[in-house]
């Protein structure tokens, strides 16, 4: 058998995730600039001149960037998500949609849309609503890729005050019921 | 192919039986025999392995929750950039010039002109319809794999048109997968 060839360890750009020499190609190669200064010098010559031009810049900058993001830290990372197209991500609106889906003439189950979005792990949810309710409870995909957490039986009304008491970062008024179709916010 | 992809496009994913396990095994043993040395290292025998089914009839072959290896239909299977770039040399390797980097890493096909140009460089043991490592002018890694529609004397004897489907490059879907769940 041939000797064992060891695994190349590459590092990759902490900024964009590609291999250093590629981040002139990549989505933001403006981005990455600070990190290949500091870890691959080497390969962008270029780059340390036009640093130190830009040095003054970047200070004043970064005083900038720290006011703002003490108001809107938590929502910033969201808006930077980038489609593959390079299209801005849409940012997604944070609600909480509770339907009541009939399955047998007197048998429903109340799916529970959108937790996910205020931080809450689905699966510790979904749990806790079974408990609370005493009934089956599961964390589901959805039709939309999206996952949801199934609960049998009609809680349809209940669950806005448990869901408000148990996290209580949801404010109320972003739940919102589906009726016939259309959207009705819950209070 | 993997320009748009998420984990949530697995639509499934199983722990395979022994008897897949060992076809994988010996299918990737064939493909890329520079890998043998280390592939009880890369596909244990004890610790499960996992075939994620995607659309487009595509596997991906997970150890440890990291995609290793990914094929079509019944195709070869391929193994990931992520793979390839610490074991750059299993694969055959096709060079495109400086100017069909920025195209490749949006996803396009490789064209014959990008290999044949003086930026470019063609492993002449190529058949068609194998997979191959595509690098780049100047570049020490790999930027995309892709799997030949032609052969390498065809490239560049017609020299025209797509010579490599792009399956795999840097920055795409797949990619950014580090670890599926």
């Amino acid at each position: 058998m041939a000797e064992k060839p060891q695994p190349l360890h590459v590092v990759y750009c902490g900024v964009c995730g590609l291999p250093p020499e590629y981040c002139e190609f990549g989505p933001d190669f403006e981005k990455c600039k600070p990190w290949l200064i500091q870890n691959a010098p080497d390969l962008y010559p270029d780059l340390l001149k036009e640093a130190e031009a830009k040095e003054a810049d970047k200070i004043s900058g970064q005083l900038q960037s720290t006011s703002i993001s003490d108001g809107s830290s938590a929502s910033k990372p969201e808006e930077v998500k980038r489609l593959p197209g390079g299209k801005v991500k849409k940012k997604e609106k944070q609600e909480i949609i509770i339907e009541k889906v009939t399955r047998n003439k007197r048998k429903c189950i109340t799916t529970v849309k959108g937790l996910e979005l205020f931080g809450v792990k689905l699966s510790d949810a979904s749990k806790k609503l079974g408990k609370k309710f005493a009934t089956g409870a599961s964390v589901v995909k959805g039709p939309t890729e999206k996952e949801q957490i199934d609960v049998q039986g009609d809680i349809a009304y209940d669950i806005v005050d448990f869901i408000t008491e148990t996290w209580p970062d949801v404010p109320e008024a972003a739940i919102y019921f589906i009726e016939d179709g259309k959207k009705v916010p819950a209070v | 192919m993997f320009k748009k992809f998420t984990s949530e496009e697995v639509s499934g994913q199983n722990q395979v039986k022994a008897s897949v396990q060992r076809k994988i095994r010996q299918s990737v043993a064939e493909e890329y025999p520079g890998l043998e040395p280390v592939l009880d290292d890369l596909l244990p025998k004890k610790s499960p392995l996992i075939v994620a089914k995607c659309p487009n009839h595509l596997n991906l072959v997970i150890v440890n929750n990291v995609p290793l290896f990914f094929n079509i239909r019944d195709g070869p299977y391929m193994p990931t950039l992520r793979l390839l770039h610490q074991y750059p040399n299993i694969m055959k390797k096709f060079q495109v010039d400086r100017g069909a980097i920025k195209f490749v890493l949006s996803g396009a096909n490789i064209m014959c002109p990008g290999l044949t140009s003086p930026g470019g460089a063609l492993d002449d043991d190529v058949e068609a319809e194998s997979p191959v490592a595509i690098m780049a002018e100047g570049k020490q890694h790999a930027l995309a794999i892709g799997f030949t529609k032609m052969s390498a004397k065809d490239i560049r004897s017609i020299n025209k048109g797509i010579g490599v489907d792009n399956m795999h490059y840097l920055n795409d879907g797949l990619w950014k997968m580090e670890r599926l769940d």
